[in-house]
């Protein structure tokens, strides 16, 4: 048995803000709330003597989670910071809930639903009743069962099979009361042979907890190009994990970029379950100050011929610290599968620091499977090799930083998304000096 | 005179490798350096440069009227100092024609003028790069990534021919080389010279002054010249070795 890390009293205040919820119409998702809840109330939050959670200790967010969750939104005094995406499908949430002011759904081609979970549970109570919670597992997490409890506000997004839609799908979170818990729940279903690309976008100009949860089914043949870009205040806390399911010859192509945040955390959890399914998961971590962030990505093979690349480069400036954790496992039905996985850190001052664990599990014979890491500061060769041709310190620096992000930069298919990295990258570069 | 080196002592890592060297170059001038291996060539070739791990512990350089030890290396570089390095490191992710640019923008800037103009710049650097009968997918390569021996040091003399700096200093520049490539190198470097580049030619075979005939060759060792002359001298190092020279020179 797990010791419990909520001090009661949370506990307590937690369980009264879950049984004064707004509660659903359905039946069957008070159901699920309540079964998750039940586990929440046994797990808690997690802590750091547990193996997955050593380095990150989530005991701030545990603490402020359920008074945060009390705080009212106000009225938004500013525009929030949105990335203004050309042609995109719109769903915007400020404060945890759906505004349909900031969002834009009008080129929504016929046969595709997008919109409020909530509402959307209510129109459509068997579709998602079919979907949702069928991948996220509350025991993986304290986060996850929690956000379960009160799945309500996020996104949905139903592709009907042979759908290939263009436009992309922008969902933003933008926190702007202070002090306030948002925990958006996300569900992405591509029908048989449909592609689309996503861009989940999370930002923030206030302390905030966001604790969010993405469910993702990737049906016979589909493509999936998915975006996540967590570029929160400093001051405040992220944790999200994502569930990827990929039947047979579906591809996803995850890109993951962390800017933000005092503390983030993100898991991706892939699992390819049909035959010929592809993933190629690549991640961008971008930290300074005192920031910490923390990624992990497993990847499950369970089906025969399946394929996996996984690409996550991290650049840690002044004091930040990173955590990357990557897991690759075969099951043993899972014959002639290919994986892997690269992880490369680049620390641009010696006050920051990465731990890094690619693990490789694997239960099949027939395989093809490699990990590796580095860990490294700029080469000086290379600085002094651009200084000699007339370039400046700040000049070469820049260079061999955006050199190191490389393709995970520029195979952004989303122009406003690659703009926003760019620049991170050069806050990065010029906010801390020599 | 564009430089006049005058009693420089140099240290790494605070041993003395350069031991009071004396050298002045006229403009257009070519000098070769040849000498026995560890004798301080390269040393002197990254101090003048301005790298940070050289310790310049006595004497001056003066630099076309500036008093080269008071600049940073990417100031020396700006105020038309290149550096043709003996062994070019490999940036990948860093196109060559990228790096070019940025080093033509830098030079601009510091010179008050705007960028260039990206139209003329491919038109320019696609001209240098025929000179140097450099193939155009090396230009989009990553700086000397994946490129053979003979290919970076070419690259060197193309980036050199790009920049058009006012001295030029080759270390080794031709190792490595066949006989067609140390052609065109040696054509490279004597239109540079014919634009009044001063170019300080570090190289131990007496082949390559046979293409780029040197003004003087000096013979450095232990961190001195310890011999002066005219191309001649060169000849003579080739038939008998540094043995005799250096004996007289302890004598
Ligand atoms: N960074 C360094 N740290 C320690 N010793 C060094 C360093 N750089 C050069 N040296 C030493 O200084 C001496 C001169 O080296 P340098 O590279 O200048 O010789 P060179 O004349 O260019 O030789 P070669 O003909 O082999 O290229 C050598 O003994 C070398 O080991
Ligand atoms: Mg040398």
């Amino acid at each position: 048995m797990t010791k419990l890390s909520n001090n009661p009293t949370e506990l307590n205040e937690l369980k009264a803000l879950w049984q004064a919820r707004e509660q659903s119409n359905s039946a069957w998702l008070n159901q699920l709330q309540k079964h998750a809840f039940d586990i929440f109330s046994s797990s808690g939050f997690p802590t750091t003597r547990m193996e997955d959670w050593k380095y990150t200790d989530t005991r701030n967010i545990a603490t402020n989670y359920p008074q945060w969750l009390k705080t009212q939104p106000q009225t938004i005094a500013h525009t929030p910071a949105l990335l203004d995406i050309d042609n995109s499908i719109h769903l915007a949430f400020i404060d945890g809930h759906y505004s349909p002011e900031y969002s834009g759904t009008k080129q929504l081609p016929p046969g595709i639903i997008a919109g409020n979970l909530g509402d959307l549970a209510d129109c459509y109570p068997g579709l998602l009743q079919e979907k949702l919670g069928k991948l996220a597992n509350n025991n993986d997490s304290g986060f996850v069962a929690i956000n379960t409890a009160f799945a309500c506000d996020g996104a949905a997004l139903l592709l009907p099979d042979n759908q290939d839609l263009e436009q992309p799908i922008y969902l933003s979170f933008f926190s702007s009361t202070p002090e306030i818990t948002i925990q958006p729940r996300l569900l992405i279903n591509l029908g048989v042979n449909s592609r689309a690309t996503v861009l989940e976008h999370y930002s923030s100009n206030v302390a905030a907890i966001t604790n969010a949860v993405t469910e993702i089914n990737c049906g016979k043949g589909s493509e999936l190009t998915w975006y996540k870009l967590q570029d929160e205040h400093i001051d405040a806390w992220h944790t999200a994990v994502q569930y990827a399911h990929l039947d047979q010859d579906a591809t996803i192509k995850t890109t993951q970029i962390d800017i933000g945040a005092g503390l983030a955390r993100n898991e991706l959890r892939l699992t390819l379950a049909g035959r010929g399914a592809h993933a190629e998961a690549k991640g961008l971590l971008m930290a300074d100050a005192q920031r910490h962030v923390d990624s992990r990505i497993t990847v499950e093979h369970t089906a025969p011929e399946t394929s996996s690349r996984e690409r996550y480069r991290s650049i840690l400036a002044d004091c930040a610290r990173g955590v990357f954790n990557g897991r690759i496992l075969v099951q043993a039905e899972a014959q002639k599968t290919a994986a892997e996985l690269t992880n490369k850190n680049l620390l641009l001052n010696s006050g920051a620091e990465i731990n890094t664990k690619p693990e490789l599990e694997i239960y099949a014979d027939d395989v093809k499977c490699a990990h590796g890491s580095t860990t490294g500061q700029l080469d000086e060769t290379s600085m002094f090799y651009l200084i000699s041709r007339g370039l400046n310190i700040d000049e070469a620096r820049n260079i061999l930083i955006r050199a190191f992000a490389g393709e995970l930069l520029t195979d952004i298919s989303i122009e406003a998304l690659r703009n926003r990295v760019q620049s991170a990258l050069e806050e990065l570069e010029h906010g801390h000096v020599k | 005179m564009l430089i006049k080196i005058n009693n420089l002592h140099v240290s790494v890592n605070e041993t003395e490798i350069i031991k009071g060297l004396n050298l002045t170059i006229g403009e257009g001038e070519v000098h070769a350096i040849m000498g026995p291996n560890g004798s301080g060539k390269s040393t002197l070739a990254q101090t003048l440069a301005g790298h940070p791990n050289y310790d310049v512990t006595a004497g001056t350089v003066e630099f076309a009227g500036q008093n080269l030890l008071d600049l940073a290396a990417d100031e020396r570089a700006r105020a038309g100092i290149f550096l043709g390095f003996q062994y070019p490191v490999e940036i990948s992710g860093v196109s060559n024609i990228y790096m070019l640019k940025a080093a033509l923008n830098a030079r601009r800037k510091a010179a008050g003028k705007p960028e260039i103009d990206a139209v003329e710049f491919m038109r320019f650097v696609k001209e240098k790069a025929a000179l140097m009968k450099l193939d155009q997918k090396f230009l989009t390569r990553g700086v000397n990534e994946g490129f053979s021996g003979g290919e970076k040091k070419r690259n060197e003399i193309f980036q050199m021919a790009v920049l058009e700096p006012k001295f030029a200093i080759l270390d080794e520049t031709d190792s490595g080389l066949d006989i067609d490539a140390l052609k065109v190198v040696a054509n490279g470097v004597n239109q540079q010279r014919d634009d009044k580049c001063s170019v300080l030619l570090i190289t131990h075979y007496q082949r390559l002054l046979d293409y780029i005939q040197p003004d003087f060759v000096h013979v450095l060792a232990n961190g001195q010249i310890i011999r002066s002359g005219d191309k001649d001298l060169a000849l003579e190092l080739e038939a008998n070795g540094y043995d005799e020279i250096l004996a007289a020179a302890k004598a």
